[in-house]
């Protein structure tokens, strides 16, 4: 379908539409008009995604000029970005082909989902397919490697720079929708590494789909979002819980194995420093004299030797020269073990302690003599001293990385943070674990930069109420902040609350009655008497995991599971998320081949 | 037909013991000799005076045959093999010696019938009379509906098979062999029983709950290939497997570890299970990318370690140093329904617990050989596009038809008109051929516009006419509430299962002997030939008595005396159709005939 919206001509991939969904558009094109943000609500289902996707895309595509409106979509997981790639794909094939051949869109995760290679693959976390990436990509392992033939790198990466250096980058990809998969089988097709390749290809693509982290996140944000234009449109899609997203890419928490981690890296780094001394004592005097002249940061890095950024944000960070009592590696390493040692002593706590930032940098300073400025280089400073040592395995050294945030953190803000010790946790107060964290109160923080770099910011959601909140969480003014009810064409959910079970006796799951085995029973054969009339697929929810492991026990006990299975497929939630994907997976396909299923959840995932 | 000789036991019923001795049969005779000389029971039985053979299941406590002697009273020789491929051989081999009776018993019948059909049954190959005796000695209701009709002299016996030719076509019969799939009970969880005096428990296998262990449990699977019958025998194996499930069962961890700790092999039962977690990482990567939650934890930064809010009660690392695997009833359960909804590919009997292993281990191979290509990924993109559409903003589909596939047009045409062209007498001169080769889309089309115009029109003449529709919504009505009102809800039981045994039985013999002559009547309309006169003759005899015997059933007085009539309306309904038809068309040709005196046949 095709239609007017004042001057834009709007491409909209089906037949009909909703009239939320013509008001959204409407709403959503006043607020790009005004270069300005908005707040969207509108209920789910109802095709927010398709409306935004096809309303900024028409957008940007009647007004061309030399930079076209740019979107970068971001949503909170994987398999959201999946689901509005493949509508956006379905939006692009109801756009006219010469207007087509301009758009080029695609979604990007980490090296743990792109990745070709295989031996980077087998490594189990993200943290460790990124080292195990490090290690075949650094600059410095290639240029080893360009001497040494034996050196192991990625036939990827070095075909995708081959390329790359060969051609202009912008026309690596051809215009089209890619999705994570679309780009593997891509680089799998011209021997090209997928991860790279989207991460060049961002710059220049019409669209862009990733992860909230990708721009909240300082730590990734200044890595992967930094060369983003300013004409760009920002969605944060289902974003009714985007301030705990801001709270948490500012929060550090530290235990005693981050300590122990610490001091074995500490130890780890005073060796590669010996070693360094006795074969190639230039390179230290080098970093000593370009920390001299002011340069904490090494210019533009190789797009493969980048990790993880300073968690402050990047207007906060200082541009200054680092202080002189760390610039020799030696003593920046003492500094860090008097601040690991100072942190242990703090968790030696027995009752629950909570300061401010600006207290605990004054007993850090009369303590163990590390003041607020050489906290604040912390993270600088090491990201330069490894890049010094040369060191791939970045997955081993974590958690001196987590000291040296926290310690860059509390050194740049002295509010909107405070900082908490616990010594155990309350669900099993006789076992000690004690852990201190750095919790951000201000979700403004982290979103502010967004604000301020994008022109238009679209914070949307299936449940945004009170919606007068989300401008006072985040700290800004939306031009436009409405919310949309939603118009049903067919009846087609039927609520109903079941009081008694069918023998006359109340059921619930209320605490103190869910484990009565005759509200057990009850709900159990409530569940029988549906999955033998309701074709294809139920969903039966729990209130949480342990009462769903008692109850699905219970049922087992009294053979009630049995017969539910004389009907359907069962298929359970766990907590573990690779055996709820596949359970989640077979379910679908249950479904679909008219097998039938029922799955019990306590839908933490969804 | 050679003669075969197996050891057997013979019995007179099943649960007696039996007394062991040497079966023989030949041609036409079985002979029995017990091992004992002094045995009374030696036997020698002509095969002319058996009239049926029984067996028990493939797979079944004792592999049995049972030679009856009499259909109705039950009485027989029954004979219990060693095994079962002994049991089959011989199975078989009286299969074919009944067959071959009952075809000289039926090719005496159909001799006076219609010299004919009895020369075209001549020509029959002996392979086309074998397949028809394999049939009838399969389906015992066909057997009734063959004995009542075609030795009862009111079908021929190839008007009786033209109608069944896709029953008679081996291929079809093999292809349409449905495999079955595996129980949706959870057998794998088997149950000990206590016997409430001693402590002993005791756990039962059967060959089915072996082959789901082996589907659910790879490293049970994988175990019983290296260690049985090298290690340990399979009963060993069992019991140690059972000692470990109880173990498992009782969730006594420290006992588990201690035993584990001292047994090797039982630890093999209890460990975790490394195969499976292989497969889900292999299946992961296949998974629907719009579900896939595994992917979140790769990209999202938040789950660095130490960065983010600890301890907001969503994020718990559950660490359990035990390698003893703690097996929840979740993991089975999901574990269970995957190993369900990929079906079962295994072909072989159930029985022998070795080569259940070994197949299994084959299709596992092959299985995981085939890894996912292009195809595949375009199907997920299809399958994903298709998931993320909004149905309600679309214009229907157009629905998407598959082309009607008959394998072989000419005989499935020839099954509804061999008699009719068969009484021709391969005078086919005169029938025009007509190209009706249209191909699918043209007739889709043809018949999209037949379809539109009806609607736009209406039909002339409506296929039901509405007062009729009307009755006979009216009566099932009516039908259904009373059987309600009698029969409670329980949908279980039908109205059939209250009848008297007999009743049930005469009732569903009548209906089906209605069914297939009243297929034949109408099929011998119009009436071009003197054979098929003659046919329709004999037809309605045959039908008439059946409509007296109804009658009879019907009026008999006794409690179900309502429901049986009920049950009877519509057969005596159809049977008085087919009477009136026979009697308009017979009046409409003597009026014909006046015009033809000279009896002309047309």
């Amino acid at each position: 379908m095709k239609f007017q919206i004042e001057d834009v001509t709007v491409y909209f991939p089906y037949e009909h539409i909703y009239p939320e969904q013509y008001e959204y558009m409407v709403e959503l094109k006043r607020a790009m008009d005004a270069r300005g943000h908005c707040l969207l609500e509108m209920p789910t289902g109802t095709g927010k995604t398709v409306a935004l996707l096809s309303l900024i895309t028409s957008y940007s595509l009647s007004r061309p000029g030399d930079r076209p409106l740019k979107l970068l979509y971001c949503t909170r997981t994987v398999h959201e970005m999946e689901k509005t790639l493949a509508e956006l794909r379905l939006l692009l094939s109801h756009v006219p082909p010469d207007l087509r051949r301009s758009l080029l869109a695609l979604g990007l995760s980490s090296r743990k989902n792109l990745c070709s290679n295989p031996t980077v693959l087998s490594a189990a976390s993200r943290d460790s397919v990124d080292s195990a990436c490090r290690r075949l990509t650094a600059s410095w392992v290639r240029a080893a490697a360009a001497e040494d033939p034996a050196v192991p790198t990625c036939s990827f990466f070095e075909g995708f720079d081959r390329a790359a250096s060969s051609s202009n980058a912008s026309v690596l990809l051809p215009p089209g929708v890619y999705t994570l998969q679309d780009l593997r089988a891509f680089g799998r097709d011209k021997g090209w590494c997928p991860y790279f390749l989207a991460r060049q290809t961002i710059r220049y693509a019409n669209i862009v789909v990733y992860s909230y982290q990708y721009l909240l996140d300082p730590k990734v944000a200044s890595i992967i979002s930094k060369e983003m234009q300013r004409e760009c449109v920002v969605v944060f899609d289902e974003a009714h819980n985007i301030d705990n997203v801001c709270i948490e890419a500012l929060s550090v928490s530290i235990r005693r194995q981050t300590l122990e981690g610490a001091t074995r890296n500490l130890n780890r780094m005073v060796q590669e420093i010996d070693r360094f001394k006795a074969t190639d004592a230039t390179r230290l005097r080098t970093e000593y004299n370009r920390l001299v002249e002011g340069l904490a940061q090494r210019g533009s890095l190789p797009i493969t030797d980048a990790w993880l950024a300073n968690p402050a944000l990047p207007d906060d960070i200082l541009k200054e020269a680092v202080p002189g009592n760390i610039r020799r590696a030696e003593h920046f390493l003492s500094v860090l073990r008097r601040l690991v040692q100072y942190l242990k002593g703090r968790l030696q706590t027995e009752n629950v302690e909570t300061e401010g930032p600006v207290a605990f940098v004054a007993s850090v300073n009369s303590q163990a003599g590390i003041d607020q400025k050489m906290l604040r280089f912390c993270y600088d400073r090491l990201h330069s001293l490894m890049l010094t040592l040369e060191i791939t395995d970045t997955d081993e050294f974590l958690h001196i990385q987590t000291i040296c945030d926290f310690a860059t953190l509390i050194g740049t803000y002295t509010r909107g943070f405070s900082i908490i010790i616990e010594p155990f946790d309350e669900r099993m107060p006789h076992i000690p674990d004690p852990v201190l964290q750095l919790s951000c109160h201000d979700a403004s923080l982290a979103i502010k930069p967004v604000f301020e770099r994008f022109q238009s910011v679209v914070i949307t959601s299936g449940t945004l109420s009170p919606i007068d909140l989300y401008p006072r969480l985040l700290n800004f003014n939306p031009v436009i902040s409405r919310s949309f009810t939603m118009s049903l064409t067919r009846d087609c959910i039927c609520p109903m609350v079941l009081t008694r079970g069918s023998d006359q006796l109340p059921v619930s799951t209320k605490f103190d009655m869910r484990s009565d085995p005759g509200v057990v029973r009850n709900y159990g054969r409530l569940l029988l008497e549906m999955v033998a009339a309701v074709p294809d697929g139920i969903v039966c929810f729990f209130v949480s995991y342990s009462y769903m492991d008692g109850i699905v026990n219970s049922w087992n006990e009294m053979g009630i599971l049995q017969d539910v299975m004389q009907h359907k497929l069962v298929f359970i939630e766990t907590q573990d998320v690779v055996e709820t994907t596949l359970a989640l997976d077979n379910y679908r396909r249950a479904c679909d081949c008219g097998r039938g299923a029922v799955f019990f959840s306590v839908a933490r995932y969804f | 037909m050679a003669a075969i000789s197996k050891v057997a036991k013979y019995k007179t019923t099943v649960k007696e013991p039996g007394i062991p001795g040497v079966l023989k049969m030949m041609e036409d005779v079985f002979t029995f000799t017990p091992h004992d000389p002094r045995s009374a029971m030696k036997l020698r039985v002509d095969f002319r005076n058996i009239k049926g053979h029984k067996f028990s299941k493939d797979g079944s406590k004792q592999a049995l045959l049972n030679l009856t002697q009499d259909s109705e009273k039950g009485g027989g020789y029954i004979f219990e093999f060693s095994n079962f491929t002994e049991r089959n051989d011989c199975r078989d081999f009286v299969g074919k010696v009944l067959g071959k009776f009952q075809a000289l018993v039926s090719k005496q019948n159909d001799q006076p019938a219609s010299e004919k059909s009895a020369v075209s049954l001549e020509q029959l190959s002996t392979i086309e009379m074998e397949r028809r005796m394999k049939l009838l000695r399969e389906d015992s209701e066909l057997q009734k509906l063959h004995k009542e009709l075609v030795i009862g002299n009111v079908l021929t016996e190839s008007e009786f098979w033209a109608t069944r030719k896709n029953l008679l076509d081996d291929d079809s019969d093999r292809t349409l062999k449905q495999r079955t799939g595996f129980k949706s009970a959870m057998l794998a969880d088997i149950r000990p029983s206590t016997d409430g005096r001693t402590n002993k428990v005791t756990f039962s296998l059967t060959p089915e709950i072996i082959h789901q262990i082996f589907a659910e449990k790879p490293a049970v699977h994988r175990a019983f290939l290296n260690f049985v019958p090298s290690k340990m025998t399979e009963k060993d194996f069992w019991t140690k497997y059972c000692r470990a499930e109880y173990l498992h069962r009782t969730k006594n961890s420290v006992a588990a570890a201690a035993e584990a700790a001292e047994d090797e092999e039982l630890a093999v039962f209890l460990k975790h299970d490394d195969i499976l977690a292989d497969e889900a990482r292999r299946k992961i990567r296949r998974v629907d990318p719009t579900l896939d939650m595994e992917a979140d934890l790769g990209d999202d930064y938040i789950h660095l370690p130490d960065h983010g809010i600890l301890r907001d009660g969503s994020k718990e690392t559950a660490d359990s140093e035990n390698d003893l695997a703690r097996r929840t009833l979740a993991q089975d359960v999901n574990r269970h329904a995957a190993v369900v909804l990929e079906g079962r590919a295994l072909d072989i009997e159930l029985g022998d617990t070795r080569a259940v292993a070994e197949a299994l281990a084959r299709s596992k191979q092959e299985s995981s050989a085939d890894t996912l290509d292009e195809n595949s990924n375009l199907e997920r993109q299809e399958r994903v596009s298709r998931m993320t559409e909004i149905e309600d903003l679309q214009a229907p589909h157009s629905l998407p038809y598959a082309p009607l596939c008959i394998k072989d047009p000419r005989e499935y045409f020839d099954s509804q008109q061999v008699n009719a062209l068969k009484a021709l007498g391969g005078t086919g001169a005169g029938s025009k051929t007509i190209d009706y080769n249209l191909n699918t889309e043209e007739a889709y089309s043809y018949l999209m516009h037949q379809i539109s115009e009806v609607k736009a029109q209406g039909l002339h003449n409506p296929i039901v006419q509405s007062e009729v529709a009307c009755k006979v919504l009216s009566g099932l009505t009516q039908q259904i509430s009373s059987t309600r009102y009698h029969l409670g809800k329980n949908p279980q039981e039908s109205v059939l299962d209250r009848l008297p045994e007999r009743t049930k039985d005469e009732i569903m013999l009548h209906w089906t002997s209605i069914q297939e002559l009243l297929r034949h009547f109408w099929s011998s309309y119009p009436i071009t030939t003197s054979y098929l006169y003659n046919k329709v003759l004999r037809l309605k005899s045959a039908m008439t008595d059946i409509y007296q015997k109804l009658k009879a059933i019907k009026d008999v007085q006794s409690d179900f005396r309502h429901q049986i009539s009920l049950l009877v309306q519509p057969m005596l309904q159809a049977l008085d159709a087919a009477f009136a038809h026979y009697d308009a068309e017979e009046h409409k040709h003597s009026k014909k005939n006046g015009a033809k005196p000279n009896g002309f046949v047309q």
